[in-house]
Order: structure tokens, then sequence, then C-alpha cells
């Protein structure tokens, strides 16, 4: 990384957006600083988290949906 | 036909054909997905529930009107219609910057559970239902990041174009969403540990 490290980096890491030549850079520093890697450790588990908040649909709206494509044909116009 | 294996583009192209049940594979894939990102940004259960409906017979129009763009992928499209409609909600009701949060009591019993015990369940429910408060909680634009960049994947340089901010802005606010989710999460644990195990 040719710029100056910051915080917000860690979060480009933890979602993937960073280089390869960043992600290995990040991976060093990570290794070097227990400070550094506790904060990368406490994010990434916080949005690992993340992941578990599955909200599902009630089934009756779910039908309406399906329904309501059933009952259109907008090709035939 | 493996439900699993059948990617979205061939399922959108089934529909485009007039194969309804390629269309319930794809709602029936991605329901969860729209309607959590819904729900975490209006924190209504019953007006998410409506918003779902609105999205997905958007979709269907658009597609059965031939107006599906098939290069583009199907989840980030929904997605956009879903994020829009719940966005355009507030503006039009004003009720954006000031939203109270609701009971969501019936939020709560739509949770998804991958183990089947009583007792997991039950605990994975209470994590849940917390965790969902939490990020009710957060404040708006924090919120509205973690949603766009966590649950529907947009990148942080389209968040910041949406957003009209910076990518460094966008970025700020994921950090301190997570952080205080973090200190919410372990403030959290900590009581409940104490009411587990007493002095």
């Amino acid at each position: 990384m040719t710029k100056t490290f910051t915080r917000n980096d860690l979060i480009r890491y933890i979602y993937q957006e960073t280089t390869e030549r960043e992600k290995q850079e990040i991976e060093q520093k990570l290794l070097l600083d227990n400070k550094l890697f506790e904060e990368y450790k406490n994010l990434a588990e916080v949005s690992m988290e993340l992941d578990r908040v599955d909200l599902s649909p009630s089934e009756k709206t779910i039908n309406k949906i399906l329904n309501f494509s059933k009952s259109i044909n907008l090709h035939s116009a | 036909m493996n439900r699993n294996e059948v990617s979205d583009k061939k399922l959108v192209s089934a529909y485009i054909k007039g194969n309804e049940e390629a269309f319930e594979l794809l709602v029936e894939r991605h329901k969860n997905r729209v309607f959590t990102t819904i729900n975490l940004i209006v924190r209504d259960n019953y007006l998410a529930e409506d918003l779902l409906q609105e999205t997905f017979i958007k979709a269907i129009k658009t597609i059965k009107s031939g107006r599906y763009n098939e290069e583009g992928k199907f989840l980030p499209w929904i997605l956009r219609i879903a994020h829009n409609l719940a966005i355009d909600y507030f503006r039009r009701d004003k009720r954006y910057p000031t939203m109270v949060l609701e009971d969501g009591s019936a939020v709560f019993n739509n949770l998804d559970f991958s183990e089947d015990s009583y007792e997991s369940l039950q605990i994975q429910k209470d994590t849940h239902d917390r965790l969902k408060q939490f990020i009710e909680e957060l404040p708006l634009v924090q919120r509205e990041v973690l949603v766009m960049r966590h649950y529907m994947n947009m990148s942080f340089k389209e968040i910041a174009e949406v957003s009209g901010v910076s990518i460094n802005t966008a970025l700020g606010r994921m950090r301190y969403a997570l952080i205080n989710l973090r200190k919410k999460i372990t403030v959290n644990r900590s009581a409940y540990d104490k009411n587990l195990y007493p002095k």
C-alpha cells in the first residue's frame, strides 16, 4: 500500500474490497500489530454475526406474489 | 432439477419464457434477503411485508414486459428496487428522520433458524432478536450504510455515490456501525452472564 494505512482500510479488508497487494500488506500489518489484530477480530466477528439476521416474510405474502405473477401475462400485449 | 445448481440468470430466462416454477425458485431463494433488507430499513414488520410484495410485483411487471436487462444480476437488481421503495416510503410520508422504533414483536416470530432443538432455537432467537434490535438502534446514517453494504452487497464506492458522501465517509460510518454493535453485543453478553451466574 503506498498510502498511509487507516482504520477504514480494515473495513475494506473485511468486506474484501482491497486489491491483492493491499490485502497482503494489511495481513502483514495484522501479524505485527496485536492491537490492530484485536480490532480486526472484533469487527470481523460482528460482521459475521450480521449474517445471522435472516428474516422471513409470511407465507401469505409469498403466495400473493406468486399468484400475482401467474395472473398476468404482459407478453401477449 | 437441483434447485441450488440453477443460476439466477437461467431462472430469469426460464421465467421470461413463461416458466412460473422458475420464478417460484427465485422468490424462494431471495425472499429472506430482500425482506431482511426492507425490514432493517423500515423497522416495521407489516410495512416490510407490503413493501416486499410491492418489490416483487414491480420486478414481475418489468420482467414480463420484456424490460429486464439480462446482463445484470437478479439479486442486486431486486435489492435496489426494495431499497428504493423503502426509502421512497419514508420520503412520501416524511417519516424518514424521525421514525419511531416499533414494537416489532411479530417480526421475531419469523426468524429463520438452522438448528432444531428447542434450547438452541431459544438461544439463537434471543441472540437474533437482540442483534436486530441493536441494528435498529444505530444512528440512521450508520444503519443505512450497514444495510447497503452487508445485506445489499453494494460496494463502498456505490454506497458513496448513492448517499452523496465520500468513500471514506461511507467506510467510517460502516466502521462505527460495527464498533457500536460490538459494544452493544458485549454489554448484552455481560448482562446475560450476570443473570446466568449471579455472585
